[in-house]
């Protein structure tokens, strides 16, 4: 279907263009134009990892500094929808509120009238043409330069040298067009001529996929007097509301915290748009009386259209900016997170397309979900020691949680693993791969042990799968010496599931930096008394040789899981503040030294 | 925030020189010493009152961890 759309259109345009060399010039401008807003993005897209995104987390903790942030980025950028889709992306990672992300929306829209107010001020007044040259020259010298700022400094200058030639090319357009064709003929008064012209300026942005190339194209129209003022602000009214359609195919791809983002944009725009529809007159008026007291002469309309764009994104603003918390309080009720149904297969969270676009969202989003895959792993290992998640994180002593579970718990480890971990398993390697790709290498040194942390966690579980079957036989066995060893296994893996489910949950640091070193200690003393007792319970012929090769193997397995979530304990602790994380690691202690503390307690136990 | 300050910030924001790293660090764990020293004497205190020999074995254990991360901490203050 698309297809054949795209073909319509292609045959559309090509019989227009053999019939109107004009036209030709207009559409070759908005492509040109198109170009050069995509580059500019791209380029600004090279500095945003490390840049762009340390300063959003430090700028945006209140409304005021989001909507500030939002403002100033998008006149730099000339980007609103680079802005959407960074907010996005960082709501979608959970680095920002979703209130935050509404504050920037409503900075980003302050900031595109500056493009409104450029063009219409010196777009339309200078030949900017002469300047788009050099800029594309010196800006695709700079692409094929190896390090990256330049590069995308390169990617900038050639976008913006790019939009200049675009918009000289519209409006050489639309003034040989006025020499032939009188568009105005096709102008429609009263409210629904107001009406009309929102749909079309809507549309055109819903096509060209940009605010600002509809802006352009409004404003050298209205210069070359193609189409009357009341219209063009009519059609900016509608692109306003159209640029929203870009922000929610963005969101498409995003996390349903990304989705309300998009849908609070979309409500923002459109509330205002519809708002202010009925008071056309009024604001036309109101424009009348201030532009003079701004130096815009009567008869400059393109500059009067700015000020309309001004004052339209300004009202938005005062409309919205005290209502935040209630829009996301609505947004809240219209979208809700679904819960996967424990018999249903579980799919990833936080990973999706617009997490990959900064390499800070891309580390967040992996440690979210590697966190998620652990909830699910850590929910079948205790299922696997016939205990629940539940006994683990109640306060309850170990010992009577074995009391109280002292009968096997079949579970199908295999249907688990299918529903459960599979999927998001396989999307975390996937995505982390993915990053590792995209990104520098020092984003790649912090994705890596996360990566690494996933499949320790599926080693984790594998292990716990091949000792369940064991588990199952000999919890139910009349010899009470077998049964006691693996008591003793349950016991101390439920010891260590409760530490590391204490080190995510505390707020202390210095808890955690204790727990961390303990999990460590407790995993090398674990194997040391396993053995010592199992040499004595095969001397000593309480258990049959085939009981004995059971345990040994058993103990080897109890003693995979619980270094491996040692190891993932570790990773996501230190990855999860990445301002204190050299602080931290520097004083977990290392192998060597938890090794000394193991032989220091031993010679204390012969003592 | 003193014209100093602001022009250190940019300059981190923008990854050109970060001459307060060092300094930080130190603070970040002499922070850190402070709260692991008080943990070790609340435990010390806990250990008192335990009579459960495995209670005490993990309290003792805590103690022992506590006192070379405190090691570990001097040892990187006094670098």
């Amino acid at each position: 279907m698309k297809r054949v759309l795209l073909l319509v259109v292609i045959l559309a345009l090509s019989y227009t263009f053999i019939q109107s060399k004009n036209m030709l010039h207009i559409a070759a401008g908005v492509a040109i134009f198109l170009l050069g807003m995509q580059s500019l993005e791209e380029g600004f897209r090279f500095f945003v990892g490390g840049l762009l995104d340390r300063f959003l987390k430090k700028i945006t903790n209140n409304l005021y500094k989001s909507i500030l942030f939002g403002a100033v980025t998008t006149t730099l950028m000339q980007s609103s929808g680079l802005v959407a889709v960074i907010a996005i992306s960082f709501i979608s990672a959970g680095l920002i509120s979703v209130a935050q992300g509404v504050g920037i929306i409503l900075g980003g829209n302050i900031g595109t009238t500056t493009g409104a107010w450029l063009i219409a001020a010196l777009g339309l007044k200078i030949n900017i043409a002469t300047y788009a040259l050099p800029m594309l020259v010196f800006g695709t010298l700079l692409i094929f330069q190896e390090s990256r700022r330049l590069k995308g400094i390169g990617y900038a200058l050639t976008g913006l040298g790019f939009s200049f030639l675009g918009i000289a090319y519209m409006k050489e357009g639309f003034d040989a067009f006025k020499e032939t064709i009188d568009l105005t003929q096709y102008t429609a008064d009263g409210f629904m001529g107001l009406i009309l012209f929102v749909l079309i300026g809507a549309g055109i942005t819903i096509v060209m996929q940009s605010s600002h190339a509809s802006l352009v194209l409004i404003l050298t129209a209205l210069s070359a007097s193609q189409i009357t003022y009341e219209n063009a602000i009519a059609l900016t009214i509608g692109a306003n509301i159209g640029t929203t359609i870009t922000a929610i195919i963005g969101a498409l791809g995003a996390s349903f915290e990304g989705k309300k983002l998009a849908g609070a944009h979309f409500l923002i725009n459109t509330l205002t748009g519809f708002l202010l529809i009925w008071f056309v007159p009024q604001l036309i008026h109101f424009i009348d009386i201030t532009a003079p007291f701004l130096g815009i002469p009567k008869d400059d309309y393109p500059l009067k259209l700015a000020l309309y764009h001004t004052y339209f994104n300004l009202i938005c603003v005062l409309l919205f900016a005290p209502a935040v918390h209630g829009l996301v309080a609505l947004l809240n009720r219209i979208f809700k997170q679904e819960v996967t149904p424990e018999n249903e297969i579980d799919d990833v969270l936080f990973i999706n397309d617009v997490a990959l676009d900064f390499p800070d969202t891309a580390q967040a989003t992996l440690l979210k979900e590697t966190k998620h895959l652990y909830n699910n792993v850590f929910d079948i290992i205790a299922k696997g020691l016939s205990v629940t998640k539940e006994d683990i994180t109640s306060g309850m002593e170990i010992e009577d949680i074995l009391k109280l579970r002292n009968k096997a718990l079949s579970i199908n480890m295999d249907e688990y693993y299918e529903r459960r971990i599979k999927e998001i398993y396989g999307k975390i390697i996937n995505f982390a791969i993915m990053a590792q790709g995209k990104f520098a290498d020092e984003s790649n040194r912090q994705l890596i042990p996360i990566k690494n942390a996933t499949i320790g966690i599926v080693e984790a579980f594998k292990a716990s799968k091949h000792m369940q079957k064991n588990m199952l036989r000999y919890l139910e066995s009349d010899n009470e010496y077998i049964k006691s060893e693996y008591n003793h296994i349950r016991k101390n893996l439920i010891k260590h599931l409760r530490t590391m489910q204490m080190i995510f949950n505390t707020s202390e640091e210095d808890v955690a930096l204790l727990l961390l070193s303990k999990l460590q200690l407790d995993t090398k003393k674990y194997d040391i008394s396993a053995n010592k007792s199992l040499d004595n319970l095969i001397r000593t012929n309480k258990i049959t040789y085939t009981m004995a090769t059971s345990l040994m193997n058993d103990t080897t397995y109890a003693y995979t899981i619980a270094s491996e979530l040692t190891k993932v304990a570790h990773t996501l602790f230190i990855h999860a503040n990445a301002e204190t994380k050299e602080e931290h690691e520097a004083l977990i202690l290392n192998e060597t030294e938890v090794t000394d503390l193991t032989h220091a307690n031993e010679i204390r136990s012969h003592t | 925030m003193s014209g100093f300050k602001f022009i250190q910030k940019i300059k981190e924001l923008f990854n050109i020189a970060s001459p307060n790293a060092d300094a930080n660090k130190k603070q970040i764990i002499k922070e850190l010493l402070k709260k692991l020293k008080l943990r070790r004497i609340s435990l010390k205190q806990e250990l008192k009152n335990e009579t459960d020999l495995i209670k005490r074995e993990a309290i003792h254990d805590s103690i022992k961890i506590i006192k070379k991360q405190i090691k570990k901490g001097k040892e990187i203050m006094d670098a």
